[in-house]
């Protein structure tokens, strides 16, 4: 019987599994989930997420779907968006230690807090509008401020100094941006398993924001009037985390020598196990990658160890490699084909996701045998930003570049031609409250003053307007290639904010968003032989992509002069005093007879003394050890004072009642 | 300027009393009651030139610090909440009856079925039901072709004796039927006017009685020779109960609430909801749907509303409550006490549209497919029996249908993991379902029959979904809603803005006011004129009108200026002065009285020396 259910079920599968390409040859809404794990020179591990959900250009787009987010595509629709791209970012890319060279540096690597670029398929003088619709559509939906970038002096419109480079093309950031969890969730919202099964099921919300670097990112890609004018999306979710597997154990291995990075599992860094993948996911991978500069490590180690020429990391003996040892087979080892830098390639590790499941889940380990030193690819050259000067008045603001060992080896070689050059893009967006002199500019290379027309080649400049636009600078430099350093900096005014404008927790400071460097003619890219299972996997394709090596460098922090917020109280309230000072003595100069007064001051005195103040001078006396003397010199009459002191707390009091019982 | 002009005045007042005192000769003149120069003016005057230049001012100044309020027309807006609270909306309605095959005196039947009708509507009159109606009574015998008196004769819309015979109705095809008597009638409705028409044909025929509503505004009556009055009761019925109120039960949803947006569209969005895909995974084909079942409807309810579709199927959505595993049924039972916890709104992101505007009513329809564990699930009734249907509506959110899987009754492991299609004919059923629950949304009965006091009458489903005279019903019930709310909102509006004195109101909340309560007027214009979508419409556009004034950004806005703000902006320089000015004239009036006193008594003694 159980033979027969079986044979049954297997016949089923297979029917199924033969209607799945007939299926599959209709466009359909598709689902891809993946995860990218790589151990990090600074003994940390990246974990880079990617899920790639997309909509095939149909007419129902935006109001029937089976996978893909109905928010997502109504928002496409009704902005006419073309391209666009969110992420929620914490903490900074340490471009030094975690690379700068690779795609996911060069992609995924994002400034710190939110950074919003969209391109429209609108008209021109209708791209404000829709900008201004999309931040907020979008703060609704990802729980964010982002509507803050509505206003005009908070986005801007980059020529081409911003990668996608469009006339149609809105860029704003908010480096401010606190990233939580309320992000997460509406992010997660939009897959199909949400975080109930598959990879996200990783995601478990203190380890993530644990991380030393956490970006969650949305791109989304309107891949044109296709079929009679309709449009499909692709919609790109990656979340990239650095963390830091809890290894203290493996430290104290080798004492000797350097210490073992510390070995890490899917369980330790993440604090969950896969439960097998979402099973609307075409596909569910999981790939372990060693950067070029490990793996050339790791090949050299094992050269060493056993002088056989033969072995590589990339072949099927993985399994017992001297290096490192995996808890889990993987599914195929994929070594990166490399053309430019043949020293090294880069080396990926697939797993596949679908024979795991609830009973079975997957808990991918890496153990550490040696002690491996490494370094990442670095960008041609190391970008940092920095301000100069002191006081609320004046400032400026610096570009440095420095040479980094690539530069050194990979243009060092192309050095013996004079006309080498690097190109460097840089893409700044200063507020306006920065008030940037665009004439300042003053670049030097190897600590010399270059004249700017020498080196810039290509420069534009908006400058800002108060209270409406920001200023934005975007230029190309040409540098020689023997380059060691260079810098550029621009001086700048702080401008007075106008009382409302000042956000709260003014003496924070202001933030300039980071300035993206990037450069158009090196290339990020990893490519892997072509290969089915892998052709289909986004991410990689992502990777194949050729897009220029980008950085962002720091958010800068300018403190403005805040002024006193109680100020136009005090200003009021003293102002106001003098004034009515001013005018009732004047009243009284006019008013009083001085002489007849002191007449009356004069008769009074001497016909009565009051008895209040007799009782006064009396103990006063007494207090003084003296002999009481009936006062002699016309004291000013307190009768006088008295009566009319209480006839002005009366008046006082009755203009109180009055006002009280008027308005309650 | 003052201090040298006081000098001499001070000399001339004092010398009297002073030095001239030798020289007087009256030794009893009293420098403390009398003076003998009349007391200056000078600085009275300019004390109070002073106080009243400030009072003079304090106008322009209350004036400068004054906030601008847009003058609102609370009156009209009270009136208008007054005039729909103690009076209903009372819309007129035509009534035709023809009795074919008859032999009695219209007049008297039509003494009769009015009696009748004002019986039913009297009691309760309210939105829809009404006594303000027209009546026609025709009767054909085999001889004549009566009218009762007061018929309009020349009236295109008055039955053509003739045209109907009994034998018409000899077949049992109501279709038929209701298709003849809408090319009898229907030239009526076209060149009539905007006033609707509604008839019942009463017939004599053996054959098979029967009483139909048809799908256009026509019921007819097929008897076999029963007592008129009986029948006059019957009729009287269907035009109070059916056509008026269009044939809903009391006391089901109440009939103030319509499921419209305040921009007269609804969205309907359809969720396909799989509770656990990791048991089976279940997808439609909606597209298919939307163009054969809904298109229709959607077409035939644009007069009420506009409708727009929308579709998503979501994964991972457990309800919210438990089922219980009844041996009896072989299923899982959710009794009817936990239907307020099966829609579970931490997990079933039935999403607001983004496409549509931001005063559209979202009806959210969901089909539930439940997971291995709990599949057959079944919803029980309150009397114990289980629900036909499977499925439950909430007002004014949607409703919801528990679908269950064919092969959850089977080994479910075959199918892990592969993907449905809901089989069409499945679908169909659901979409039925549906149907009728949208129908129920609006208040109108999802079954085909109305039972009545006198008799049972079967209702002409319409391919639409909706008959004409349904929608008549919903477009005066819109009307009525639309109204209510508008007055409502205007109210709150107005009780708001009185009772916040200082708060901005700019021009376009007036202007907003201002036209919302114009069309409100026109909407009570076109209700009394009997133009069920004129007045539909103009009644929308009062109510969104309404709520664009109410929900304007700029009353909103934290940047309004409190009193208490002014107080302490101005109070620091006002209340010292104002001080010093009171106190000065005060003082300056009261010296002039007593100096003046002195100087009269000086003269009366002078005088009588």
């Amino acid at each position: 019987m159980a033979l027969l259910q079986r044979f049954i079920f297997l016949l089923l599968f297979m029917m199924t599994y033969q209607l799945l390409p007939c299926t599959g040859s209709i466009l359909e809404e598709e689902f891809t989930e993946e995860l990218l794990l790589k151990p990090l020179p600074d003994r940390k591990v990246l974990a880079h997420f990617h899920f790639q959900t997309k909509a095939p250009p149909s007419s129902s787009n935006g109001r029937h779907h089976h996978l893909f987010p109905k928010a997502i595509s109504q928002l496409v629709q009704k902005f006419q968006v073309k391209e666009m791209e969110l992420s929620f970012t914490q903490g900074r890319w340490s471009y030094e230690r975690w690379g700068g060279f690779d795609p996911m540096p060069s992609n995924n690597a994002k400034p710190p807090g939110v950074e919003l670029w969209a391109v429209f398929d609108v008209p021109q003088n209708q791209i404000d509008a829709s900008w201004k619709n999309l931040t907020h559509t979008l703060s609704g939906l990802f729980c964010a401020s982002i509507n803050f970038l509505e206003s005009s002096t908070t986005y801007s419109a980059p020529e081409w100094g911003f990668p996608p480079a469009s006339r149609n093309l809105r860029y704003g950031t908010l480096p401010r941006e606190a990233v939580c969890t309320e992000n997460l969730t509406p992010w997660l919202k939009l897959l199909p398993c949400r975080d109930k099964s598959g990879l996200s099921a990783l995601l478990d919300r203190p380890s993530i924001y644990r991380g030393f670097y956490h970006s969650q990112r949305l791109r989304l890609i309107s891949t044109g009037p296709g079929l009679g004018g309709m449009a499909g999306i692709i919609l790109e979710q990656t979340l990239t985390v650095v963390l830091q597997p809890n290894g203290r154990r493996t430290i104290v291995a080798h004492s000797g020598e350097a210490p073992v990075q510390p070995s890490w599992s899917m369980s330790s860094i993440f604090g969950r196990k896969v439960n097998g993948r979402c099973v609307l996911a075409k596909s569910s991978n999981v790939y372990l990658q060693f950067d070029r500069g490990l793996a050339k490590e790791l090949k050299n180690h094992q050269n060493e160890n056993k002088d056989s020429g033969t072995n590589n990391l990339a072949s099927e003996d993985f399994w017992n490699n001297p290096g490192f040892e995996l808890s889990v087979k993987p599914d195929g080892v994929f070594e990166e084909i490399n053309g430019l830098h043949s020293e090294s390639s880069s080396v990926l590790y697939k797993f596949s996701m679908e024979k795991y499941s609830e009973s079975e889940p997957c808990d991918l380990s890496f153990k550490w045998k040696i002690p491996v030193v490494w370094s990442c690819k670095q960008a041609p050259l190391h970008a940092t930003r920095f301000l100069m000067g002191s006081g609320n008045e004046r400032g400026a603001i610096a570009i440095s570049l420095k040479s980094t060992e690539l530069t050194e080896g990979f243009l060092g070689a192309n050095s013996v031609d004079d006309g080498c050059k690097v190109q460097v893009n840089i893409f700044q967006v200063v507020p306006w409250y920065v008030k940037v002199y665009f004439h300042s500019l003053r670049v030097s290379v190897d600590q010399q003053l270059k004249a700017p027309a020498d080196v810039i080649e290509k420069i534009h400049v908006s400058p800002s307007k108060d209270k409406v636009s920001p200023g934005v600078m975007e230029m190309i430099l040409k540098l020689p290639c023997t380059v060691k350093s260079a810098s550029l900096s621009i001086d700048f005014d702080k401008g007075f904010l106008h009382i409302d404008e000042y956000p709260p927790d003014a003496n924070q400071g202001f933030d300039i968003p980071s300035a993206v460097i990037s450069f158009p003619k090196f290339h990020a890219s990893l490519i892997f032989p072509k290969d089915d299972s892998l052709n289909e996997s986004p991410m990689l394709s992502k990777f194949q992509q050729k897009n220029p090596v980008m950085s962002y460098t720091e958010v800068l922090l300018v403190p403005l002069t805040t002024p006193d917020f109680s100020m136009p109280y005090n200003v009021i309230t003293i102002t106001c005093t003098v004034f009515a000072l001013y005018f009732g003595s004047l009243l009284n100069v006019l008013r009083r007879r001085v002489a007849e007064e002191e007449r009356l001051l004069k008769s009074k005195a001497a016909t009565k003394t009051n008895r209040l103040s007799l009782l006064l001078s009396k103990l006063s006396a007494k207090l003084r050890g003296k002999p009481w003397e009936p006062p002699s010199s016309p004291q000013p009459t307190s009768s006088f004072i008295s009566s009319k002191l209480v006839l002005r707390v009366i008046l006082v009091a009755g203009i109180a009642m009055v006002w009280q019982y008027y308005f309650s | 300027m003052a201090e040298i002009s006081e000098a001499p005045e001070g000399n001339i007042t004092r010398k009297p009393g002073t030095s001239s005192e030798p020289h007087e000769l009256d030794s009893d003149f009293d420098l403390k009651t009398m003076r003998r120069t009349k007391p200056g003016l000078k600085r009275l005057f300019l004390t109070l030139s002073v106080l009243f230049s400030f009072l003079l001012g304090f106008p322009f100044l209350w004036k400068s610090v004054e906030i601008y309020r847009s003058p609102l027309p609370f009156r009209d807006i009270d009136l208008l909440s007054c005039q729909l609270q103690s009076d209903p909306i009372l819309f007129p309605f035509n009534f035709q009856a023809v009795f074919v095959g008859f032999d009695s005196n219209p007049d008297h039947l039509h003494q009769s079925i009015r009696g009748e009708i004002n019986e039913l509507t009297l009691p309760n009159p309210k939105c829809g039901i009404t006594d303000n109606y027209t009546l026609s009574v025709t009767v054909e015998s085999s001889s004549a072709c009566l009218r009762n008196s007061n018929a309009w004769p020349s009236s295109p819309c008055l039955y053509q004796c003739g045209a109907i015979t009994g034998v018409d109705f000899d077949r049992n095809d109501d279709e038929a039927v209701d298709e003849l008597l809408q090319s009898v009638f229907g030239g009526c409705s076209g060149s009539g006017g905007k006033m609707k028409e509604y008839r019942v044909v009463v017939v004599v025929n053996g054959e098979n009685p029967r009483a139909v509503v048809g799908k256009y505004r026509n019921a007819w009556l097929v008897v076999d020779g029963s007592e008129v009055e009986d029948l006059a009761a019957r009729v009287a019925e269907v035009f109070v109960k059916v056509f008026m109120n269009g044939g809903k039960e009391e006391g089901s949803i109440r009939n103030e609430f319509m499921p419209v947006g305040a921009d007269g569209r609804i969205v309907l969005s359809f969720n396909l909801l799989n509770a656990d895909p990791g048991d089976w995974i279940y997808d439609w084909d909606f597209q298919i749907i939307d163009e054969t079942l809904l298109a229709p409807m959607i077409e035939a309810f644009g007069p009420v509303a506009n409708i727009s579709v929308e579709s998503q199927v979501l994964y991972h959505t457990p309800k919210a409550s438990f089922s219980h595993w009844d041996q009896k049924l072989k299923s899982h039972v959710f009794s009817t006490k936990d239907l307020p916890f099966f829609v579970n709104s931490n997990e079933w992101h039935l999403d607001t549209s983004i496409a549509a505007g931001g005063r559209s009513k979202i009806l959210q329809f969901v089909v539930y497919m439940p997971s291995a564990k709990e599949c057959p699930l079944l919803l029980q009734l309150p009397d114990g029996e289980i629900s036909k249907t499977n499925s439950f509506i909430s007002p004014m959110w949607g409703g919801v249908i528990v679908w269950n899987p064919q092969s959850c009754l089977k080994d479910s492991e075959n199918n892990h993991a592969a993907r449905h299609t809901i089989p069409s004919q499945d679908l169909e059923n659901i979409f039925e379902v549906f149907m009728g629950q949208f129908r129920q949304l609006f208040g109108l009965k999802s079954v085909n029959h109305y039972l009545g006091a006198s008799g049972l009458w079967d209702l002409l489903p319409s391919e639409n979904s909706f008959t004409e005279w349904e929608l008549d019903v919903l477009s005066r019930q819109h009307t009525c809603f639309n109204l209510h709310s508008c007055a409502t909102t205007l109210g709150s509006l107005s009780r708001l803005v009185q009772s916040l004195p200082r708060m901005i109101i700019m021009d376009e909340i007036g202007k907003q006011v201002k036209l919302s309560l114009e069309a409100a007027k026109l909407a009570q214009n076109n209700v009394s004129f009997g133009a069920y979508e004129l007045s539909a419409a103009s009644s929308r556009q009062a109510r969104s009108m309404a709520e664009d004034a109410f929900y304007h950004p700029s009353i909103m806005s934290v940047s309004y200026y409190s009193f208490e703000h002014c107080f302490a902006v101005y109070s620091p320089f006002f209340l010292p002065v104002s001080m010093h000015v009171l106190l000065a004239a005060l003082r300056e009036m009261k010296r002039y009285r007593q100096e003046k006193a002195k100087y009269l008594a000086w003269k009366a003694k002078v005088k009588v020396a």
